[in-house]
């Protein structure tokens, strides 16, 4: 499994690249809104309402915005925590530890395209 | 007139033949404001303890030979000001390196690594020597010169967190100097040396701690070297599925 | 030497030993000293960590996304689920981490390009700087303002 990482590790290191350009240039909007200003009540009850969410989603730019969002920075997390792993002693399991990790970018990124192509 | 004050120095003491594992020995040493730790060092070895081992040579921060852990921190021991640090200092061997004794540590690793990344001009093509020198504008010396600074002396190599965990890494100074190479106008060698770079151990085993670039006495910048060597891989690695290549 | 940690999570630091042994016994390799707790080697675990915010955030719109698939009930349902005190706690940290996070990698992003790509040269650092975290607050404002309602 390590030596496909090794093999793998340009591929992976691009998507990185591009999920951390994604990620700061988008996901803080998300945190900020969805995640804060929205259960707090301080957007108003029409801004998150399923039918402006469900429109603004559909549009193209929304699909592509939101596959964006959900397929590259998670290959920022994969890859941070993996690092995160091998400094705290655990080279030992790399492999494995890489492998579920990258995998869960993967998966996610796949369910990522389910979910925007059936909006 | 210098004024004189005794500090304490802490330091590691290591003895294959009859230790089991490195010991601290404290030393106090009567310094002058002026001195550096390297100062004080050769003072112990003068007049209080001849055994001590520790590497040196130049006293000026140009041949990397006095590298040490000096309070925690890897440095130059001729460049680093006692005033700058308090009663009691304490110089350890660099981390992340076997100890052959005391202060001295194993270097034939980091040889090694050297090697590996092939820190010389590789031309596709030989010159003639009736077609003279290699011709190089300032902006292209520009290009790698920076990278081209290193002394060897290895701090870089004992603050990584990478080079612990990871036997293979090629590290910080190893990777900076191929890059220096692989930027250099005269040479040939990128593709391969990228080869290497792409390898077990290779650049994109760094996780820019850039603790390298901080401890770096010549600011040679190895973190910059090793990202820039990332993207430039990368772009390598995607143009050799489109162009044939030799040997590969 | 304090135990760091259990033995396979143990540091491997044979990094820079030798392939082939010396004439004398060395010593063990130690790690950095100030590793993990002193000098920058917190923050810098710290940046790792929120690396995963972000892979959590990525998660969390997933979510959204199955739930607007899901239908008006699932979605409120979802939207519902983020008022929890916790998930608020949660989402205040992610956010400051994911801030700080995107911050701190466009410090780094000017040293890490080439001198050249080919025949292109980067720009200058302040222009990429300029770009980087502006480019940061304009896209982030305009997607929060759409979220939000302001806009569209």
């Amino acid at each position: 499994m390590k030596a496909l990482l090794v093999r793998l590790e340009p591929v992976i290191w691009m998507l990185f690249g591009a999920g951390m350009m994604v990620g700061a240039f988008l996901l803080p909007a998300f945190i900020l809104v969805v995640g804060l200003a929205g259960p707090l009540g301080w957007t108003g009850a029409e801004a998150l309402s399923y039918q402006r969410m469900h429109g603004l989603a559909t549009h193209p730019v929304g699909r592509l915005v939101l596959l964006a969002a959900i397929a590259l920075p998670l290959w920022v997390g994969a890859h941070q925590l993996r690092h995160v792993w091998i400094d705290l002693g655990g080279l030992k399991t790399d492999g494995l530890v890489g492998s579920l990790l990258y995998g869960t970018a993967l998966v996610g990124g796949l369910l990522g395209v389910v979910a925007v192509s059936r909006l | 007139m210098a004024v004189e004050k005794t500090k304490t120095f802490v330091v590691t003491r290591f003895d294959p033949d009859r230790d089991e594992v490195p010991k601290s020995q404290s030393y106090e040493v009567p310094v002058q404001d002026d001195w550096k730790v390297l100062d004080a060092l050769n003072y112990i070895k003068d007049h209080i303890d001849p055994t001590l081992s520790h590497r040196w040579s130049c006293r000026m921060a140009v041949c990397g030979s006095c590298g040490m852990q000096v309070d925690g921190e890897p440095k130059l021991t001729c460049k680093e000001a006692l005033s700058d640090y308090g009663d009691t200092v304490e110089v350890k061997p660099l981390s992340n390196f076997p100890v052959i004794r005391d202060l001295v540590v194993e270097l034939e690793g980091f040889m090694e690594k050297f090697q590996a990344v092939k820190p010389w001009i590789m031309v596709a093509k030989e010159r003639a020597i009736e077609e003279g020198t290699y011709r190089q504008s300032p902006e292209e010396l520009e290009e790698f010169k920076q990278f081209s600074m290193c002394i060897n002396c290895m701090l870089c190599y004992a603050a990584c967190p990478v080079v612990s965990n990871e036997p293979g890494f090629l590290g910080p100074a190893a990777i900076a100097l191929g890059h220096r190479y692989n930027q250099d106008s005269r040479d040939d060698g990128a593709a391969e040396r990228n080869q290497v770079f792409r390898g077990d151990g290779g650049v994109f085993a760094c996780s820019v701690a850039n603790e390298c670039s901080e401890v770096c006495p010549k600011n040679v910048d190895p973190s910059a070297a090793i990202q820039q060597a990332k993207m430039l891989n990368v772009l390598d690695w995607a143009q050799s599925f489109v162009v044939k290549r030799g040997e590969e | 030497m304090p135990e760091l940690q259990p033995p396979h999570l143990r540091p491997r630091l044979d990094a820079m030993k030798s392939s082939r042994p010396g004439p004398t016994r060395t010593a063990d390799p130690r790690p950095p000293d100030h590793f993990p707790a002193r000098g920058n080697y917190p923050v810098y675990l710290l940046f790792g960590v929120c690396g995963g915010f972000l892979l959590l955030t990525s998660l969390l719109v997933l979510r959204g996304v199955w739930a607007l698939v899901g239908g008006e009930a699932a979605w409120n349902a979802f939207v519902a689920s983020l008022s929890h005190p916790l998930y608020i706690g949660y989402h205040a940290l992610a956010l400051l981490g994911v801030v700080w996070f995107s911050l701190r990698f466009f410090s780094i992003f000017p040293k890490t390009q080439p001198a050249r790509i080919g025949p292109v040269k980067p720009p200058p650092a302040p222009v990429i700087l300029a770009i980087l975290n502006g480019g940061f607050a304009v896209a982030n404002a305009l997607l929060a303002l759409i979220l939000w309602g302001e806009l569209l």
